[in-house]
């Protein structure tokens, strides 16, 4: 009776121990560690997407052009915006603080790339857009119709963007610009050729 | 509370459990295999736009168009112009690899003073300030001493812009010692001058000939300029025949249609043994010999004495039977091959061995000119024709004031122009003029776009007489082996930063100007040769001051091409499209208005080489190849990456002989032995090659290097090294095709 | 199982005709693809076994004694197999799908990242087209200026190997596609070996298109291809008019030489 007893209690505590070890592991693995895995880093300067939107012509490919050579120019470059602001159109702080520190010194701007994907990728963006007719937002989300820059979180072991494993840790997507991984290419590249895989040479470099 | 063991094991099965049920250990296995893949020490290259930058390649004579693919500011890749007149698209190893130099750590990126011994290494790094007032001073001395004339110039080039702002600051200075480098230009433009009395330099029409006789040019070893040969020999498959004489069986040779071994050196010999052949078959050109041609027939002088015609001097002395002795060449062989090309309707002979990187005795180069008079095929579709100098650079005489008139009394250092036979420029004498102090002292030299102390043979002679000049000035944009030798280096843009004017490509018929446009912007702290030329003259003022009236280098050169600056912007090359070589009629500046075969008659025999035949049994002769550049670069990394380890194993460097000659000295393939020339000796390896005349050792040049960086110094040895000079008595160019030699068991 | 892509019709066929009559063993094709691709390279180069090289030139000689002694030059870059089973040798074995074949345009890839260094493929390679990355690339001071970035540099232990400059495919392909058409010209996508031939020695294009210069040329009597009789069913052609080369490519023993001809 005794020994079952005090059986009792050790279990109860083992129990507890289970718990609590259960317990610091989910917190460390979803929240402590998405927290120490990223660093934070604020864009330069505070871009207002919509704004520009709505005042250029064509749209994304007004800044976000092809050239002339079938490359695409991807993050506009200091002469082009200079186009429009070689001195400060408005009022705004953050244009202001643009003109100063970088047109008027003749700096580009060191803009950091949520979707930059790593050496090993050859992405084309005119296969994307030119032949499959993609939208920008199916895999850049509705970046378009952002007021503010949000905070770049860096990988800390691979260097990538946040946003290449997706916002969720869990890396669970809703949309189809949550996630940009080799797996996210695949299963709409899977979808497209009904099935079959394409070369490794075609994404691959 | 305390934790027992386990309860303790217990909290890591919990944790375990909860870990499982987080994305970490996934996360963190997919990162790390991403971070495996990503080493920082492996570089990423950045991307950026990409445009293309046209210009000339200046590597070598040759003048290929090249367009540089660029990522904004970085050039990334040479690539030849599709559809330009030299090259059409292709483009040679060496001028591939020019970015490995451009960025590559061999560049001198400022100018640099001697603190050392000389070559050994040791530099000051100064400004351009301290170094132009270092060589205003030490020139405007000289100068005030009375010896302006002690001061000569070597340049890779005496065409363009620069060679000639070197030669006329020279000749307002008060010297005449502007020397080219030697080279087979030497002697066609000798052998132009005294059988055709033209100043000119060869062009050859090789996409029309039907066939080419070739003395040992490396058509497609990069011999005239390298694309265009190479093009050439393409273009000539199935439409026309080449038939290569030399005692290797050189890349060239095994293209060829024929290859025929000859002892080395005997080629003139040979040429006239075809010659004879061909008067006895009566199969010359009757319309050119008879018109256009003098001494050929013997005749009788104003004196009334009997006159020896090339006619009759040939048929007595190159019967096949004695010409074959001394060639190696069979008599059968001879008839066959005279016939053949003098039956050819577009034939063309050719002279200047491998890469023609050395003169030839003036013998040799009018004997085998001498072929293509006989079969007439000089200025015509298919032939030989000599091209005019370029004739853009019209600037007034540099004025001159008394020093510089004195200096210009002077003789040149060299003894060179100072007969009809003798050559314009003898860099070889120069060697022995400052090593003996005769006829003067050489005070100071500059040194443009050449390496004399790599190239020139004889190395250690170089050396000795660069110690006795006291001040040695390199514009070398590479540190290359004169550059380490000199006191003061002024490094000039490197040729993708430049603007220069390149003259008619060698080899090429018609005349033409390219320009090279600078690709990127300097990349170090160097400057334009022109602009140190045109600063020194301003700071020692005077006459110097105006002979060179320009505010800088960019200017005069604008300036110089009028016109065609902004056409040779857009277009790169300008070539004389309606030139056509002047008929036979008028073809002839000689004193008797045609082609003086006399000329040829009334000079010696061929050069023999240095060292006798009793303690040296063997021939060692140099041999080129493309993938060992050997003029004032050498092999960038991927280049020499190329060479095969049958020439170069780890620093061992291969000498090729015949297996009867292996067998005769007891030697085996890949084995050690000592190679042992009158000028030195060096441990070699062996390669047994079926392609070589026994007892001849073939040696590449373009190893031994002690400059430049560890992927190239050290490697191999430096056949030059092993090669004394010897004088042509007629031309005075130094003719050496070889030296005797042994080679023994190590 | 990667043999189930193996069915596709509408796909190129991307090969090499190489004159080797033309060919002078200059050695700029060598160096036109170091230069294209970001390929490595150190102190000593002289050990042919460990230097890495896509486009290799092989020296060959007829054997003959002096006078009759003849030699011929042979590039090699990779062949590109396409054997009964679809692909190539290589492909077979590599336990890491680092290297396969695409039907879309015959090209053999090979994906750095994904290779873990096993070297099957080159164990499996007839014709020493794969090289292996025995130490990390380093370039000299100033020399990564240079570096390409639309190829990847490899790091230590990976296999790599000549792509017939497939990035050149793809950046033609996306030059097409912006100018808005599908179909990439035949002067569009030449490799980088075959653009710096001085000699003009290769013909790149597609073999199956009566369009491209190497349809015509592979049909020459005179072309061969290396080691044929393995049936690999390698993409590049040679041509030449010495018979004794073709004897030694297809790698014929004396005897049999002796009973055939």
């Amino acid at each position: 009776m005794d020994g079952k007893g005090q059986e009792s209690g050790p279990r109860g505590i083992l129990v507890l121990y289970f718990f609590i070890g259960f317990t610091i592991s989910v917190i460390i693995g979803w929240i402590i560690f998405p927290k120490l895995l990223y660093s934070q880093k604020k864009q330069p300067i505070d871009f207002n997407h919509a704004l520009h939107v709505e005042s250029v012509a064509e749209g994304c490919e007004s800044c976000h052009f092809f050239r002339e050579d079938g490359s695409f120019s991807g993050i506009p470059k200091l002469a082009q915006c200079i186009e429009c602001h070689e001195s400060a159109m408005g009022e705004n702080p953050e244009e202001a603080k643009f003109v100063e520190e970088y047109v008027a010194k003749g700096i580009e701007v060191p803009w950091l790339s949520y979707s930059r994907q790593p050496d090993c990728v050859f992405f084309s963006h005119a296969a994307h857009i030119k032949m499959a007719e993609l939208e920008c937002k199916i895999c850049h989300g509705p970046i378009g119709e952002s007021e503010h820059s949000r905070i770049y979180e860096e990988n800390r072991l691979t260097g990538y963007s946040r946003d290449i494993w997706g916002k969720n840790i869990a890396g669970i997507k809703q949309n189809s610009w949550d996630r940009m991984k080799m797996d996210d290419c695949a299963e709409c590249h899977a979808d497209m050729g009904g099935g079959r895989k394409d070369a490794c040479f075609v994404c691959h470099k | 509370m305390k934790i027992d063991r386990r309860g303790f094991l217990s909290l890591g099965v919990g944790a375990a459990a909860g870990i499982v049920v987080t994305p970490l250990p996934w996360k963190l296995t997919d990162d790390l295999s991403i971070w495996t893949q990503n080493w920082p020490w492996t570089p990423v290259p950045a991307d950026g736009e990409k445009a293309y930058a046209k210009s000339v390649c200046s590597l070598c004579p040759g003048g290929c168009g090249i367009s540089v693919r660029k990522v904004e500011d970085r050039a990334i890749k040479i690539e030849g112009i599709e559809g330009h007149p030299v090259n059409d698209g292709g483009i040679c190893i060496l001028g591939l690899s020019g970015l490995q130099t451009l960025y590559g750590p061999t560049r001198v990126k400022q100018p640099l003073m001697r603190s050392g011994n000389r070559g050994e290494g040791r530099w000051q790094k100064v400004d351009w300030d301290t170094a132009l007032a270092e060589i205003t001073k030490r020139l405007a001395e000289i100068r005030k001493a009375g010896q302006a004339h002690t001061v000569a110039c070597v340049a890779g080039s005496d065409q363009g812009t620069v060679p000639q702002l070197l030669k006329r600051f020279l000749a307002a200075y008060g010297s005449s010692n502007f020397i080219r480098t030697p080279s087979i230009r030497d002697s066609y433009e000798l052998a132009f001058k005294t059988m055709q009395g033209s100043e000119a330099s060869a062009g050859f029409d090789l996409f029309n000939s039907d066939f080419v006789l070739s003395f040992g040019s490396g058509v497609i070893e990069g011999w005239g300029s390298p694309v265009y040969m190479f093009r050439a020999n393409s273009e000539l498959r199935g439409k026309g025949k080449i038939v290569q004489i030399e005692p290797r069986l050189s890349n060239t040779a095994a293209k060829s249609d024929k290859w025929v071994p000859i002892n080395p050196g005997t080629e003139a010999v040979l040429a006239l043994g075809l010659a004879h052949e061909i008067i006895k078959e009566s199969l010359y050109n009757k319309e050119f010999v008879e018109k256009y041609a003098a001494g050929f027939e013997s005749w009788e002088d104003a004196k009334g004495q009997k006159q020896k015609g090339f006619k009759d001097w040939v048929l007595e002395n190159y019967w096949p039977a004695s010409v074959a002795n001394i060639t190696g060449v069979k008599p059968a062989v001879i008839h066959e091959l005279a016939v053949s090309f003098a039956k050819a309707s577009k034939p063309v002979a050719l002279c200047g061995r491998g890469q023609g990187n050395t003169p030839v005795s003036l013998f040799e180069s009018m004997a085998i000119h001498a072929l293509n008079a006989l079969v007439g095929n000089i200025n015509q579709k298919g032939g030989i024709s000599a091209v005019p100098f370029a004739d853009y650079i019209n600037w007034p005489k540099a004025p001159a004031d008394a020093v510089a008139e004195a200096g210009l009394q002077q003789p040149r250092i060299d003894g060179a122009q100072s007969d009809p036979f003798a050559s314009r420029y003898l860099l070889n004498r120069v060697v022995n003029a400052a090593e003996s102090g005769k006829p003067y002292a050489l005070q100071a030299l500059l040194v443009w776009e050449a390496d004399p102390i790599y190239t020139l043979s004889g190395s250690a002679a170089v050396k000795a007489a660069f110690d006795k000049i006291p001040f040695v000035v390199s514009f070398s944009s590479h540190m290359n082996e004169t550059a380490q030798y000199a006191d003061l280096i002024l490094p000039d843009h490197f040729y993708l930063e430049r603007y220069q004017d390149i003259p008619t490509p060698l080899g090429m018929a018609v005349p033409s100007i390219s320009l090279s446009r600078p690709v990127v912007k300097p990349q170090f702290d160097t400057k334009y040769t022109g602009d140190v030329l045109i600063q020194v003259a301003k700071g020692i003022g005077g006459n110097l001051a105006e002979a060179m009236p320009w505010k800088d280098y960019e200017q005069c050169l604008k300036e110089t091409l009028g016109d065609h600056w902004d056409k040779l912007n857009a277009k790169g090359m300008l070539i004389a499209e309606q030139y056509q070589p002047p008929a036979w009629d008028k073809a002839f500046k000689t004193a008797s208005g045609k082609f003086e075969f006399c000329a040829l008659t009334a000079i010696g025999e061929t050069v023999s080489i240095e060292g006798d035949k009793e303690s040296y049994p063997l021939t060692l002769i140099p041999y080129d190849s493309m993938r060992l550049a050997n003029g004032f670069i050498g092999d960038p990394p991927f280049v020499i990456k190329t060479v095969s380890d049958r020439i170069l194993k780890k620093k061992d460097i291969f000498v090729e002989i015949n297996p009867e000659t292996a067998k005769q000295y007891g030697l085996a393939d890949g084995k050690s032995a000592v190679l042992e020339t009158p000028r030195g000796s060096a441990r070699v390896r062996v390669n047994v090659f079926e392609g070589i005349v026994p007892g001849v050792i073939a040696m590449p040049r373009g190893l031994g290097h002690k400059a430049y960086d560890k992927f190239l110094a050290g490697k191999g040895l430096n056949v030059n090294e092993f090669i004394g000079s010897v004088e042509d008595p007629v031309s005075g160019l130094d003719a050496a095709w070889g030296i005797r030699a042994k080679l023994t068991i190590a | 199982m990667k043999n189930e892509q193996g069915h596709h019709k509408t796909g190129k066929k991307y090969g090499m005709v190489i004159d080797l009559d033309k060919c002078t063993g200059c050695g700029a094709c060598m160096v036109a693809c170091m230069a294209e691709n970001n390929v490595p390279f150190k102190e000593d180069e002289t050990n042919k076994l460990d230097n890495i090289m896509w486009m290799r030139v092989y020296r060959m000689s007829n054997g003959k004694p002096f006078p009759d002694a003849d030699i011929c030059y042979i590039p090699r870059p990779c062949m590109h197999c396409e054997a009964k089973h679809g692909h190539s040798p290589c492909v077979s074995v590599c336990p890491a799908t680092a290297t396969d074949y695409s039907h879309e345009t015959g090209i053999v890839s090979q994906i750095y990242t994904r290779c873990f260094g096993c070297r099957y493929c080159m164990a499996a390679c007839p014709y020493h087209a794969r090289y292996f990355n025995w130490w990390d690339p380093v370039w000299p001071e100033g020399m990564k200026n240079y570096l390409s970035p639309d190829v990847s540099p490899r790091m230590r232990g990976v296999v790599e190997k000549c792509s017939f400059c497939f990035h050149r495919y793809q950046l033609a392909k996306d030059k097409a596609l912006t100018a808005g058409h599908r179909e990439i010209e035949e002067s569009a996508y030449q490799t980088a070996c075959t653009q710096a031939c001085p000699a003009g020695a290769i013909t790149f294009g597609d073999l199956d298109n009566p369009k491209h210069a190497v349809y015509k040329l592979k049909h020459d009597p005179r072309a061969f291809r290396l080691l044929e009789r393995l049936g690999t069913n390698p993409k590049v052609y040679y041509v030449t008019d010495r018979e004794w080369v073709r004897w030694m490519a297809d790698n014929y023993q004396d005897q049999e030489q002796k009973a055939k001809g």
